[in-house]
């Protein structure tokens, strides 16, 4: 019971630490809503406003019902008119139009025909991202305008239309209908202030207190290196899971995240993933002598941990090689497990796969996060 | 000068016992280029799905046929009813199940249309609507096959030639090294530079050199001075990896990309002594610098979200970011060859100005 007292004492001295510094104090409630913010709004992958200058060289009804067809959707918005292929590279060049359509003369008269007509699409390749996009639409509009052809075909020959045959596709988005990305980001989020709380925090303070020469004053007292520990962890477990109520309230209540989940499931997981980032800011702090440096090693890990760990981009999409190297990830884990409460009500037996890991990773690093650090002390 | 290089060495000296720091400022934009490089595509590679064939003829045998023969998409699983899809997604087995119910063999017989259902994960938005592409496309193609022959048209009647512009092959290090370049500059100057500032004063080493006649500014220049080189160094590493393992085109001249790189460095410094004036310990700088310039630089910029499609009152801060500026230079620069950017350039040293004055007049404050 002594033991316990010892270490109530030292958490007790550690809030204190924080809550005298008034900017920290605010930083820690400032940061998650900057983040929520930032993320929730500006990261709308769908593209809504494609910039797109048309060049009609045919001027028929045809050629303006495509063009028409462009805008309708919603998705195109026209740029500055241009008047001849000079132009439209210009205007690309110049960034003014995300895409150019160059209708040639000839289009209705090929249609006529029952030649393929042809129809020259510039996209703006300069950022990916939204090239792929834009590309997809514009074919997507292109390709209905050319079933609506077909139809039309269709209809000329009445006795061919009875021998026509066509397969209607109806698409269900489960989960997020409108397709929202925030939706996905947002609980991506969640963890990521976790993990900056957790995370750096703990090694820049245990770091401190080494740097500043107040670790060695604690060490001459006859408290144990796991005592030490304890008091330096607590604090930042009881801050994190206050970081996470606060977090997934903002998400809930403001951003009207769907929480389907159980919040019991949440709370369990992410006491697993706290074991998985506290080790590693203990284990920072026993190789850095000054905070400068534990950051710059928690950063370094946590920066790659984020970019392999689906957040941003599907871990599917990465080269195999790497993609192996995303199971060591404890982040893959977590991330999935959280998208997977907040969005898709997972129960315990759907997460039992991502839990496995991530748990065997965290007790891992967090017990050779304790070994080390009572070497160093004793 | 001398005193000022007195400061800038000692700086030096800071840095240099501390190799792992100084490791991790060269090494982490090396290995981010990497790694954006290879690991990162933006495209989906392989799509699994789920088949529910609840059909089993020899016309959804031909639907799956088509499905398969993209070579995008792969079978990761044969259902048999329809509660194992809402299984498979809770679990993150496949991203969609294709649905042919019962008679579409039939349907498809007697004319005119059969139907299908896509069930798609909708959690992940952006991906969701690329399946629905791919899929869609599968339908279309298998459409036309259908009806081709009957109209005597053997190909599509309009046929889309898309080319895509300074990024033939849409290769995501294209576009992805000159961001870094503007990201990972912030990230170490703005980071590196408010941290030195702040840990002499936690550790209460500021005051000794305060006291001593350097001035104000002499300190200043001389611990950004080091941290110039550091982003320096960084940059030019980014910008060979890019262009000599990547390939990323490099059509502009190597003296403006200098030039506005140079620029774009102290604007960072800059912000990064701002921020120390603000913050008295180095836990604090570090999430001051990560708040208020890291984060915006990397989601604001343009970098990967694209700015006209945030809300105005985002688009408004991405209009304050220097790096909004840098990054339309820098992507200019190297892709279009374009010389010479007044106006962008302008706003930057302007802006430059602003930041550096204010963080001096700060800086005095403090110090007096």
């Amino acid at each position: 019971m002594r033991g316990w007292r010892a270490v109530r004492f030292l958490v007790e001295k550690e809030f204190r630490q924080v809550f005298r510094d008034k900017a920290m104090l605010r930083m820690l409630f400032f940061m998650p809503i900057i983040q929520l913010f930032l993320f929730g709004y500006a990261v709308q992958t769908d593209i809504k406003y494609i910039r797109l200058a048309t060049l009609d060289y045919d001027r028929t009804p045809d050629s303006r019902r495509l063009i028409e067809s462009f805008y309708a959707g919603g998705y195109f918005v026209p740029a500055e008119p241009v008047f001849t292929p000079t132009d439209i590279e210009l205007t690309i060049v110049e960034g003014k139009a995300d895409v150019a359509i160059w209708i040639p003369k000839g289009y209705t008269e090929s249609l006529i025909r029952n030649e393929p007509a042809q129809v020259g699409v510039v996209v703006d390749g300069q950022n990916s991202s939204i090239a792929g996009r834009a590309r997809g639409y514009a074919e997507a509009i292109i390709r209905r305008e050319a079933f609506r052809r077909m139809d039309e075909l269709r209809s000329q020959y009445p006795q061919l239309d009875a021998q026509s045959r066509r397969v209607e596709s109806i698409a269900r988005f489960y989960y997020n209908p409108e397709l929202e990305s925030r939706f996905y980001m947002i609980p991506g989020i969640v963890v990521l202030i976790i993990l900056v709380i957790s995370g750096m925090m703990t090694g820049m303070a245990v770091v401190r207190e080494k740097e500043i020469g107040t670790l060695e004053q604690l060490l001459v007292t006859p408290l144990t290196g796991v005592q030490i520990i304890l008091g330096k962890t607590i604090p930042f477990v009881i801050l994190s899971f206050v970081e996470l109520t606060f977090a997934a309230t903002i998400a809930t209540l403001y951003f009207k995240l769907p929480f389907e989940g159980s919040v019991w499931l949440l709370a369990l997981t992410s006491f697993v993933f706290l074991l998985v980032t506290l080790g590693t800011g203990l284990l920072a702090s026993t190789v850095s002598s000054t905070q400068q440096q534990a950051m710059f090693t928690v950063w370094f890990i946590l920066v790659f941990g984020i970019i392999m760990s689906g957040f941003f981009y599907p871990v599917e999409n990465m080269p195999r090689s790497v993609r192996m190297l995303t199971y060591l990830n404890p982040l893959r884990y977590f991330i999935a497990i959280v998208r997977g409460i907040f969005l898709k009500g997972v129960a315990f037996p759907d997460i039992i796969h991502n839990l496995i890991p991530m748990f065997l990773i965290g007790v891992s690093v967090f017990l050779f996060a304790v070994l080390r650090f009572r070497k160093r002390v004793s | 000068m001398r005193r000022l290089f007195a400061v800038a060495h000692k700086e030096l000296r800071h840095i240099w016992r501390d190799p792992r720091s100084l490791f991790v400022a060269i090494m982490m934009p090396l290995a981010m280029v990497v790694i954006y490089g290879y690991a990162i595509d933006m495209d989906l590679r392989s799509l699994r799905i789920g088949l529910l064939d609840l059909d089993r003829t020899t016309a959804s045998d031909a639907l799956v046929r088509e499905a398969v023969s993209s070579g995008y998409i792969v079978i990761a699983e044969h259902l048999t009813n329809r509660s194992e899809v809402e299984t498979g997604f809770r679990r993150d087995r496949f991203r969609a199940a294709l649905l042919i119910p019962q008679g579409y063999g039939e349907s498809l017989e007697r004319g005119p249309a059969a139907q299908v259902q896509f069930l798609i994960d909708g959690a992940d938005g952006t991906t969701a609507a690329t399946v629905d592409n791919y899929l869609n496309a599968v339908v279309a193609r298998l459409n036309q096959r259908l009806n081709a022959a009957l109209l005597g048209v053997e190909r599509f009647p309009i046929e889309p030639q898309t080319r895509v512009w300074f990024n033939l092959q849409m290769l995501s290090a294209n576009f992805v090294a000159p961001g870094l370049v503007a990201i990972v500059m912030m990230m170490v100057c703005a980071l590196l530079t408010s941290i030195a500032i702040a840990r002499e004063r936690e550790t209460g080493t500021m005051e000794q050199i305060l006291t001593t006649p350097i001035h104000a500014a002499q300190v200043i220049a001389g611990k950004i001075l080091p941290y110039l080189g550091i982003g320096a160094i960084d940059a030019a590493i980014i910008i060979a990896v890019g262009r000599f393992v990547f390939d990323v085109p490099m059509n502009g001249s190597w003296w403006a990309l200098s030039g506005y790189s140079g620029l774009y460095i102290l604007v960072a410094l800059a912000l990064g002594l701002l921020v120390s004036t603000i913050a008295k310990t180095q836990q604090l700088a570090m999430m001051i610098a990560l708040v208020a310039t890291l984060l915006p630089t990397l989601m604001l910029s343009g970098f990967i979200f694209p700015i006209a499609s945030m809300p105005v009152v985002l688009q408004w801060i991405s209009r304050i970011l220097p790096a909004t500026y840098f990054l339309r230079i820098i992507r200019g620069v190297m892709l279009n060859g374009k010389l010479w950017y007044p106006l962008e350039g302008g706003i930057i040293l302007l802006m430059l100005m602003a930041i550096i004055t204010l963080a001096v007049v700060r800086f005095r404050g403090k110090a007096e």
